[in-house]
């Protein structure tokens, strides 16, 4: 494997000295779960790398109030979940379940138990993969990404985090601390689904993230998709359409509305045409299973 | 970059320099001579260097030997007491879940972890657990078998 320095900061200020190395290409290091087949296929070649997964907070996952930066003017409590919160521990957290159950269910897709140990939520969007479980999940919670670099710490809408594949909206040197979950009214529903070659060690084919959000007497649906478009995306015409109620043929509309909204590519995990084909399969697997749970 | 640090495995504490970028894996089996522990696809897909780390299933191909230390990592060579086979170990051998044995180290040690998780897991659990593990010989029914054995009979 091609050669690079490892250093262990032992807080904040010694990282990001680290990772501002002049001239030097330092990445910031959680599960390595991405780095090390990177660095091994010769795609990622960091002259070193910073791990950050011990730092203060990263692995907290908890309750906070609003801030002056994330979650900003809720009145109640946002989710706070550390970047370097492992798969299987956000799987498993009751806080995750109860209040993010839709990214509770996509962690748990990640992977294998193995990979699961490991892999980190912040690695995932740091790696930025339209196949990344976590993202469209993200998106659908509406959630908050709180970065932090030298000289300021900054919040990012997840709607605005993710800019192309490996792309994200992190500058040089900054850090994702954690994503805030603002607060969903009681009777929200989530559903994560995905198709894979292999169910334990391959990306996502298509994933699906769904959440219905009891809105005056009704719900407010929100869709978002992953593995079929340069970034995971969000289907607004699908929910507009299922806001207007979820009878059959309205769902109908909405399968086609997000199977429109798809721009798939053909690779080695699957056709273009096969994954429009899973859009629509998923899609309504994903919107039945929230139907039958609607009281 | 080399750094002389302290390994904690099998409860033996070990101090090796270790590269930045080598692997748990490689200073296991290269330097410590612990080879269980098996190099298979080296990209976290086949389980076979499974190792327990702090109790939990990780792939050591997959982890860097330096960020190891503080850590506690078991293999199946802390399986054995006093010359007695783990009750895994054992109930492998009942249901004949072995046939090349490659596989076999990872398998032990995912469902070491597994059980100490949950003691007494379904058979759908268990697949589960397992589905990092791949087994080119056995077709994994026997492995599932000797694993739901053990769990039913503690
Ligand atoms: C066998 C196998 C199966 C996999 N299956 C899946 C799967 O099913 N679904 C899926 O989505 N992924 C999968 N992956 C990919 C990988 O496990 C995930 O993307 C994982 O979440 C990466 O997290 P990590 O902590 O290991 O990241 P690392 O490898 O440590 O880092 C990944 C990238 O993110 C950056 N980074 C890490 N933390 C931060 C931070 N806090 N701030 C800024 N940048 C950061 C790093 O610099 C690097 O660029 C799989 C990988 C393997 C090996
Ligand atoms: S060698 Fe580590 S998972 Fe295959
Ligand atoms: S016994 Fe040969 S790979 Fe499993």
């Amino acid at each position: 494997m091609h050669p690079f320095d490892y250093y262990k900061p032992k807080d904040f200020d010694e990282a990001f000295a680290m990772l501002t190395q002049p001239g030097k290409k330092v990445i910031p290091l959680a599960g390595s779960t991405d780095i090390i087949p990177m660095v091994r296929d010769e795609r990622w070649l960091p002259d070193a790398v910073v791990d950050i997964k011990g730092l203060p907070g990263l692995r907290d996952i908890k309750l906070v109030d609003s801030g002056p930066l994330c979650c900003a003017g809720q009145t109640a409590q946002c989710l706070y979940i550390g970047a370097a919160a492992r798969m299987n521990e956000i799987a498993h957290s009751e806080l995750v379940q109860q209040y993010a159950s839709v990214l509770a269910q996509a962690a748990q897709e990640v992977g294998h138990e193995q990979v699961r140990n490991r892999a980190t939520l912040g690695g995932n969007m740091g790696t930025a993969s339209p196949a990344g479980d976590t993202l469209s999940a993200l998106l659908v919670l509406e959630a908050d990404v709180l970065v932090k670099g030298k000289d300021e710490e900054r919040c990012i809408p997840a709607l605005k985090f993710f800019l192309g594949p490996r792309k994200t909206a992190l500058q040089p040197g900054e850090i994702i601390l954690g994503v805030q979950v603002p607060p969903l009214p009681e009777g929200t529903l989530g559903r994560y689904l995905r198709i894979s070659r292999r169910k334990g060690a391959d990306l996502a084919i298509v994933g699906l993230s769904v959440m219905a959000i009891p809105a005056e007497g009704g719900y407010q649906w929100r869709i978002g998709l992953g593995a079929v478009a340069p970034t995971p995306i969000r289907v607004p015409e699908a929910e507009t359409i299922l806001a207007t109620g979820h009878d059959e043929a309205t769902v109908e509309k909405a399968i086609q509305a997000t199977l429109a909204a798809a721009r798939p590519i053909d690779d080695i995990r699957a056709t273009a045409a096969y994954r429009r084909e899973m859009v629509v399969q998923l899609t309504r697997r994903a919107l039945q299973d929230i139907i039958a749970q609607i009281p | 970059m080399l750094h002389e640090i302290t390994l904690n495995v099998n409860g033996e504490l070990h101090i090796v320099p270790v590269k930045s970028h080598h692997t748990l894996l490689t200073v296991l089996r290269e330097q410590l001579g612990i080879t269980s522990p098996k190099r298979g696809c080296e990209n976290g897909e086949c389980g076979a260097c499974t190792v327990l780390y702090d109790g939990k299933p990780v792939n050591s191909c997959m982890v860097l030997a330096v960020e190891a230390e503080g850590h506690v990592i078991e293999t199946v060579e802390s399986l054995a007491k006093n010359g007695e086979l783990h009750p895994l170990q054992k109930s492998f051998i009942e249901h004949n879940a072995v046939q090349c044995g490659f596989c076999t180290p990872g398998m032990l040690m995912s469902a070491k972890g597994l059980l100490a998780e949950n003691p007494h897991p379904t058979e759908e659990e268990i697949k589960h657990a397992l589905a990092g593990n791949l087994c080119r010989c056995t077709g994994y029914v026997r492995i599932i078998d000797a694993i739901k054995d053990v769990a039913d009979h503690s």
